[in-house]
């Protein structure tokens, strides 16, 4: 599913270069439910943001479904992430002054779905995180739990391969973010692949696969059971 | 793109121009006055085109006039014509008459004199004009009471008088019936026949009309005219009209060429073309004035796209995350632009409508909106906010997502 070599980010800093990801390799199969950890500035985002198609590597190959997609331009990377990735992020990033079914509906307006379909599927996904009754609602009538179903059923809409997830409990209080992870869960059962970061290892312990950063390099890369032990 | 895509866009561009009311209404303001102005300025050459097309007329149609003398400026009718010395004869009359009925429909002979008109204890300073029965038709002038002279009148030397609206006024105060009343000129009595209607003109209100048999007897023994009236046959034989009495003329005055003539002929035509050539030029500078305050209200669509964009960049992370392209960008805020354009545009035409018709109604203005006109500071308009939105929407399209998303 996912094959990433050797693969480095770049930074030029006046005269420094700050390897923000440096060298890393990895392979994640379809269904899998990884977590990425690391103390901060460890190069986590980074590579989520690479993962996710919003940024090019500077060195190494990133394989995506069988296709090479570390030299593709802005529009064909804006392609893959329409229709192969959902993007869940620590801050929501929904459209303030829409609503959360027209949150929900954005990528299938960029993949040109027709009017009455994009609305039979978003409010599908708005029900499948548990917010029927809500999709009126714009962001700010919404609880910080609410705005990351919104998010989460947003990611969900285009029925992505890969659903990624930066941080996304880390705006929540401990209970909101408890009930984020029971939908990821639920979401992997049913079979999405998941790739999760979080600082919290209780979080990280409920995946499959722990991939542990520190400076920009993958220091562990372990079944949960064994890294947490 | 899609046509559900285009939908899509006017529908977001139509909320994000409605969440900020005020600051859309005062971006679209300047392109609303650009375009009114647009029409108002050209509705108002048009009027002025038109006035001067109607004052023109008003002087007679198809008109030449064979003056004595050299030329003298542009003017067809001379202000004054009481200090001409006259050089046309009636042999001269008889030539240009001869070019009846192709050429020319009609012509009169015209002569005038200071003089002094008296009625009763009143006395008032006037230009006694010696002309034809067919001068009203020629010049376009009718008496409002009575009439005008007739060949009768002319071949009997009858002393009868046909006066202007200005002297008819002066002299009887507009009380009483003025037909049949005596006016004394430089002292003989002359019997009034009719009163023209106002031309609005000192010359012609401010003169009596005698016939020119009567005006060469007693006014003054020359026996040429100062100038004669001529109505061409129409408009297209005016120019041939105009060489036929030159040449005729030239040979009778044993003269080579007009370069040295003792006459010369103005010709309506050249002054409607002088006149529509100013009129035409005013036009295009009002027209090009009320074109810069568009340029400007472009100018303020693209500042406030420029402003939007910073200010969404947030949003134009979002949107590219989710997989909207250049394109999708670049066409988002292009509708928006021309929306606010085409809409600043639409309002644009109903403040010219306005301002042109407030022009015709308090002003006295003439003013004419012109269709043309319309249609085409619409096109501009719209032309505008394709032009001006262009850059602001380029410039969101180029962002870095990743940047955009960090945006505070
Ligand atoms: N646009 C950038 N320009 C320069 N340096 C950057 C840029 N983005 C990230 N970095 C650097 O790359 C390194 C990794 O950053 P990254 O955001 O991936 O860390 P992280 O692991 O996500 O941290 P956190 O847990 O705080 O979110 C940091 O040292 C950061 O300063
Ligand atoms: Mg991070």
């Amino acid at each position: 599913m996912i094959t990433v070599k050797n693969l480095s980010r770049h930074y030029q800093m006046g005269p420094t270069i700050v390897k923000a990801l440096d060298d890393v390799s990895f392979t994640i199969e379809g269904g899998e439910f990884v977590a990425i950890v690391g103390p901060s500035g460890s190069g986590k985002s980074t590579l989520m943001n690479i993962l996710g198609c919003l940024d090019s590597p500077t060195l190494g190959s990133y394989v995506l479904a069988g296709e090479e997609v570390s030299h593709l331009k802005p529009n064909q990377l804006a392609e893959i992430r329409n229709r192969r990735i959902g993007f869940v992020f620590q801050s929501f990033n929904l459209l303030p002054r829409e609503t959360a079914l027209e949150n929900v509906e954005l990528p299938l307006i960029y993949q040109g779905v027709p009017l009455k379909e994009r609305k039979k599927i978003a409010l599908a996904m708005l029900e499948r995180v548990g917010l029927e009754g809500r999709e009126k609602h714009i962001p700010s009538e919404l609880s910080g739990g609410q705005r990351q179903r919104v998010a989460i059923a947003r990611a969900l809409a285009a029925s992505p391969s890969i659903l990624l997830a930066d941080e996304p409990t880390g705006a929540l209080d401990t209970k909101t973010g408890v009930e984020i992870m029971e939908l990821f869960h639920a979401l992997h059962k049913e079979g999405s692949t998941i790739i999760l970061v979080t600082h919290d290892p209780g979080i990280a312990r409920q995946a499959e696969r722990v991939i542990q950063i520190q400076d920009g390099r993958i220091l562990k890369d372990l079944p949960s059971k064994e890294w947490a032990a | 793109m899609k046509a559900g895509a285009l939908v899509e866009n006017i529908r977001m561009s139509v909320r994000s121009i409605a969440s900020n009311k005020v600051r859309s209404f005062l971006t679209a303001l300047g392109v609303m006055i650009g375009t009114g102005a647009v029409i108002a300025m050209l509705a108002l050459g048009a009027g002025a085109q038109k006035s001067v097309e109607g004052s023109l007329q008003a002087l007679g149609s198809n008109l030449l006039i064979v003056y004595s003398g050299q030329p003298r400026g542009g003017a067809l009718i001379r202000r004054s014509t009481t200090n001409i010395i006259p050089t046309i004869t009636d042999a001269d009359i008889e030539a240009i008459r001869r070019l009846i009925p192709n050429l020319i429909t009609s012509l009169a002979p015209e002569s005038s004199a200071n003089g002094q008109a008296k009625f009763g204890s009143t006395n008032v300073n006037v230009t006694i004009v010696g002309t034809g029965v067919d001068y009203p038709l020629i010049r376009n002038v009718r008496p409002v009471t009575g009439s005008f002279f007739t060949p009768a009148d002319l071949d009997g030397k009858k002393t009868v008088v046909v006066l202007g609206a200005q002297v008819y006024q002066d002299l009887f105060q507009n009380a009483g019936d003025p037909l049949g009343q005596k006016v004394r000129l430089n002292g003989l009595s002359y019997r009034v026949i009719g009163v023209l209607e106002r031309k609005g003109n000192s010359t012609t209100d401010s003169s009596v009309f005698v016939p020119i048999t009567t005006y060469k007897r007693y006014v003054s023994g020359a026996d040429k005219y100062a100038l004669v009236n001529v109505q061409a046959a129409s408009v297209e034989v005016m120019r041939e009209a105009q060489s036929a009495i030159e040449k005729e003329l030239l040979r009778l005055h044993r003269l080579p060429t007009m370069d040295s003539a003792d006459f010369y002929i103005a010709n309506q035509l050249d002054l409607l073309n002088t006149l529509q050539g100013v009129a035409g030029t005013f036009t295009l500078l009002l027209g090009g004035i009320a074109a810069i305050s568009l340029i400007v209200g472009g100018i303020g669509i693209m500042n406030i796209m420029l402003v939007s964009v910073t200010e969404r960049t947030r949003e134009i992370g979002i949107r590219m995350a989710l997989g909207a392209k250049t394109g999708d960008i670049i066409a988002q805020f292009m509708t928006e632009a021309i929306i606010l354009s085409v809409g600043g545009g639409l309002i644009g035409i109903g403040i010219g409508y306005g301002t042109s018709w407030a022009f015709s109604k308090f002003g006295g203005i003439a003013s004419e909106v012109n269709l043309l006109a319309v249609i085409l500071s619409f096109g501009f308009s719209v032309l505008i906010g394709l032009f001006f939105g262009g850059y602001p929407a380029y410039h969101a399209s180029r962002l870095d997502p990743i940047q955009a998303l960090r945006y505070e």
